[in-house]
């Protein structure tokens, strides 16, 4: 399991765990002291990011777009803070 | 005519009703089943609580809650790690229509909004307390309050502590710390990080006088009286059937 932690503008941590095929998302968990509702999305959000290429402008505009259509308020992390993270997580080989 | 508010003190309670009834009174205000709330409540057996996002196993120290009888509970709030002393801590909550004007679209500010009851409060007790973004409440740099927000079903949910005495052992010895070399750095870095109403005062202040303050400080700030009532049977009912079946579970405590 591949792991990583940022701490956002504003002071908010974001740790995401995950596992990668291909430069390819296959399990992400994101954790943090942010806040983001309605909170139960969260786990939709990881599961958008399902087969997502760890690449920092792909996973901002995945996230971008969840936030969009689900109506998602965040507050403490952004879009960016989420994916530097997890681009963070998945660059080291593995 | 001034607005009135609901006042609910509902004394020392278990870690699990607390989170519940929270959640009880914010279905029941949606269901306009009760007014927009504001409740003070403590915690006994004290205890620990996360924010919805974060890990259970990643920020508390499980074994030394258990040792020492100390509860955790995940929030359905996001937001930080806390620990709730029976004896240290004041923690409110307000539960209040969306579409009231105090509230606005904008989730910073809301958060402004709804602390400067609190900043009011405080700063009558000689305590000179300021908002400080995200959703801290400092003096002088120091932090003194902490509280999180979330929005559902059309009404905002607030809730936040208040420290009126603080213990940084016993909050280190429960919270998980990177590494144990680095546990004594840290209680002093909180020593210089967070304050309490005791200590900035120089005396003790009871709990009762700090409500009487910080209900003045909500009545001024936000142009309402609140009236002090009761938990419906509805919202009661509904808190039992949170605690029991959600915030006392494993599966929701540890979800995460």
């Amino acid at each position: 399991m591949l792991r990583s932690e940022y701490k956002a503008e504003g002071g908010k941590l974001i740790k995401v765990q995950l596992s990668k095929e291909d430069n390819q998302i296959t399990f992400i968990k994101i954790t943090g002291d942010f806040f983001m509702h309605p909170e139960d999305l969260i786990e939709d959000l990881e599961r958008s990011l399902i087969g997502c290429t760890i690449d920092e402008e792909t996973i901002i505009e995945r996230i971008k777009r969840f936030i969009e259509e689900r109506e998602v308020a965040l507050l403490g992390a952004t879009p960016e803070d989420f994916a530097k993270c997890i681009v963070r997580a998945g660059g080291g080989g593995g | 005519m001034v607005e009135v508010w609901r006042l609910l003190d509902t004394g020392l309670r278990d870690a699990y009703y607390n989170m519940a009834l929270d959640e009880a009174i914010a279905i029941a205000r949606s269901k306009k089943l009760v007014p927009n709330t504001i409740r003070f409540f403590r915690w006994e057996p004290s205890a620990v609580s996360i924010g919805y996002f974060q890990s259970m196993e990643e920020e508390v120290d499980i074994e030394a809650c258990n040792r020492l009888g100390i509860n955790y509970v995940r929030r359905r709030t996001g937001g930080g790690a806390v620990y709730h002393d029976r004896d240290g801590e004041l923690t409110y909550s307000i539960v209040v229509d969306e579409e009231h004007p105090l509230i606005s679209r904008d989730l910073q500010k809301t958060y402004e909004v709804l602390c400067s009851g609190l900043v009011r409060g405080l700063r009558s007790l000689g305590v000179p307390a300021e908002f400080r973004p995200i959703n801290d409440i400092v003096v002088e740099g120091k932090k003194i309050s902490g509280n999180a927000q979330t929005r559902s079903m059309g009404v905002v949910h607030q809730h936040g502590t208040i420290l009126r005495d603080v213990n940084p052992n016993l909050m280190f010895t429960v919270l998980r710390v990177p590494s144990e070399k680095i546990r004594d750095k840290m209680i002093k870095s909180v020593e210089e990080r967070v304050t309490s109403i005791n200590k900035y005062l120089k005396r003790e202040v009871s709990f009762d006088e700090l409500k009487r303050a910080l209900i003045r400080g909500f009545e001024e700030a936000f142009n309402i009286r609140l009236a002090p009532g009761e938990v419906t049977e509805y919202e009661e009912n509904l808190a039992i059937k949170l605690r029991d079946e959600k915030y006392s579970t494993r599966e929701w405590n540890f979800r995460r």
